[in-house]
């Protein structure tokens, strides 16, 4: 076995033997970010139907208001309070009513006659209680109101259909197929790019300020072999753990659009990824965390302690998190240019492969840039491989620069 | 006289503008066992690291079994067992599995590490360990193991950096005994220690270190005799203070 296989294997081992590895690795993607997607929905639906059911108390404030509202049954879980308007107000603000319900003098007569009762209905934004009363009121309100018209037109011996000569009836024949990659293109972009990260800072920084911590790093360059072959099989046992974890959210992702979200009114949104969706996806995200991989080892490798380390990569994540956000901004989609920024054109394809978007052009721009960025990052892992500083107590970012002192 | 397994010659090294090693020069023939003393922060860990090939030095040179450490310092490596002062062993591998990488990156095949692990583990007891992750032993335990993974390629020579430091005299003698052991099959040891007794026992020759050179080098008996003092105690206190010339 060549050195750099057997090394690698090495740190393959030493890494899935590693409970912490594990967690980031396989127990987010594969049961903490599906599940909270699940959950979310379920909990979100469960929270719509508990607030339907809730008693809710609402002022009406005038006798017109009363008249209006008595020409309709009461709402189910709905009680009205009389109470004057400066009452009914207070008791909204001191959450005692949901509501308030005024309606302007001769609303009544308006309504029964041929003008307009204008009603009041006083709400606030800042409660979920408050938007449900005002529902609840609306459609009463409603109700009264098309009862009215309806008498109206009787009276002047005209159906509806006068008054409304023509109808929309929207029908949402197509409402999975859309909804769900639109919701997937928003979520995927950030996870995937953040899951690199996460799959590939732990282990860099384990098998190089963790082995200069546990005095393991000196142990192997006492062995006959080349520091660029301890650093080369490093970096392949971080893009293997990165990509696994990128990978793993990636299928992880695909089965719950598959399964679907809940969304309101208990319909789901679903995605299905086709093979080709899929190695699009499978080629940019190999790439991208190779690209992270190495910039995470080189910048890792300077860092005398695992404390050290993690503070140098700190800012390195923050910015690295940055471009899946940008992905979502309205207006930005993967072209020529966008396909050479580093990260934000992984994102980007994973948005446009998502919506059935992507064009082979700019796809292939981003394989293809984010594989030159791939050996620049290898570049600073030679680099660091090669600086005896680096290898002996780390010697700061200067070392990986190349001004660092090396005696 | 055989030529010297391990030749250290003129040797020097800084760090940040501080000479950490200065013109330092010894030998170690096969079958002989050399002491390096010297207090803390004499040159001591830098000379080995320059000897293993891991630092590069300012001037002079190293060798083992003729090889040029610095013109093919894996073909040196592979003559050469170092043992390092952290015992340095992969957490999460099984004693068995440290040999195994450490003899297969020395060129051995699967079937010749093996053989050579059970050997080591009869002569190290390592019998009941081996297939525990090192993260689970002892100190002792992983220092044996430690020296195990140094001497896995039965190289010609050792170079042994406080070999006992963390273990208890029990476990120490077995060490010692292990050294008297190579010496016998006329392997060259170096060892680096500051357990004077030990030095006294095993070492042939003495090279007593101090602010990077080397001032004092030969027997325990003539060290003991150029100081003035009776004791190997006394003249490591006494060269350690400032007696001795650079040699």
């Amino acid at each position: 076995m060549s050195p750099v296989r057997l090394l690698w294997w090495r740190e393959l081992t030493e890494a899935i033997r590693d409970r912490r590895t594990v967690l980031l690795m396989a127990l987010l993607p594969v049961v903490l970010y599906p599940l909270t997607l699940l959950l979310v929905g379920g909990v979100m639906a469960a929270g719509r139907e508990r607030l339907a059911r809730e008693s809710l108390d609402v002022a009406v404030a005038s006798d017109e208001a009363a008249a209006l509202l008595a020409r309709q049954p009461v709402p189910a879980f709905t009680v009205y309070r009389r109470m004057t308007a400066e009452a009914g107000l207070e008791a909204l603000r001191e959450k005692q009513v949901w509501a308030v319900v005024e309606a302007s003098d001769g609303a009544v007569a308006a309504l029964d006659g041929r003008g307009q009762a204008v009603v009041t209905v006083r709400y606030t934004k800042r409660h979920d209680r408050s938007m449900e009363a005002l529902e609840r009121l609306r459609r009463t309100l409603d109700a009264v109101g098309e009862r009215g018209l309806t008498v109206r037109l009787e009276d002047l011996k005209v159906t509806p259909e006068f008054v409304s000569p023509v109808k929309v009836a929207p029908e949402d024949v197509d409402f999975e197929k859309d909804l769900g990659p639109l919701i997937a293109s928003r979520l995927l972009p950030v996870i995937l790019v953040l899951m690199l990260f996460v799959g590939a800072l732990y282990p860099a920084i384990d098998m190089t300020a963790g082995e200069r911590e546990r005095g393991t790093w000196e142990t192997v360059l006492v062995a006959p072999v080349k520091p660029w072959q301890v650093m080369a099989a490093k970096y392949l046992a971080v893009a293997t753990l990165a990509s696994c974890t990128a990978l793993a959210n990636l299928a992880s992702m695909a089965v719950t659009f598959r399964i679907g979200l809940a969304l309101d009114s208990g319909q789901s949104a679903q995605v299905h990824f086709s093979p080709a969706q899929l190695a699009v996806l499978l080629v940019a995200l190999v790439a991208a965390a190779g690209m992270v991989s190495g910039v995470a080892l080189a910048v890792a490798s300077v860092a005398r302690t695992f404390k050290e380390a993690q503070a140098l990569l700190t800012p390195f994540t923050m910015l690295g998190s940055l471009p899946g956000m940008l992905a979502l901004m309205p207006g930005v989609e993967l072209n020529a240019f966008t396909a050479c920024v580093p990260l934000l054109n992984v994102a980007l394809l994973v948005k446009a492969v998502v919506l059935s978007a992507a064009t082979v052009g700019p796809a292939a721009l981003t394989v293809a840039s984010t594989l030159v960025f791939c050996g620049l990052a290898l570049r600073l892992v030679a680099k660091a491989a090669a600086s005896e500083a680096v290898r002996f107590g780390g010697g700061g970012l200067r070392a990986l620069l190349g001004r660092g002192p090396e005696a | 006289m055989s030529s010297p397994a391990l030749a250290v010659e003129q040797l020097s090294r800084r760090f940040a503008g501080l000479l950490a090693v200065d013109g330092v020069s010894f030998t170690v023939a096969p079958g002989e066992v050399v002491g390096l003393l010297g207090p803390n922060g004499a040159g001591k860990t830098t000379t080995l690291r320059m000897l293993a090939g891991l630092l590069t030095p300012h001037a002079g040179r190293a060798l083992v079994c003729g090889v040029d450490v610095q013109q093919d310092p894996l073909e040196a490596r592979r003559k050469l067992g170092l043992l390092t002062s952290s015992t340095g062993l992969f957490e999460r591998l099984t004693a068995r599995e440290v040999l195994s990488v450490f003899g297969q990156l020395n060129g051995l095949s699967r079937e010749v590490v093996a053989a050579r692990t059970e050997v080591l583990a009869k002569e190290l007891e390592l019998g009941a360990v081996l297939d525990r992750r090192c993260g689970q032993l002892s100190s002792g335990q992983k220092q044996r193991v430690s020296i195990a993974r140094a001497l896995v390629a039965d190289p010609p020579a050792y170079v042994l950096d406080e070999p006992t430091a963390t273990l208890d005299p029990l476990a120490s003698v077995g060490i010692l005994e292990l050294v008297q052991r190579a010496k016998a099959g006329g392997k060259a040891v170096l060892f680096s220690t500051h357990r004077l007794e030990e030095a006294e026992y095993l070492c042939d020759r003495l090279v007593f270190l101090r602010a990077g050179k080397v001032v004092a080098q030969g027997t325990p008996q003539a060290l003991v005799e150029r100081s003035g003092a009776h004791t190997l105690t006394a003249a490591f206190l006494h060269y350690a203070r400032g007696g001795g010339q650079a040699a």
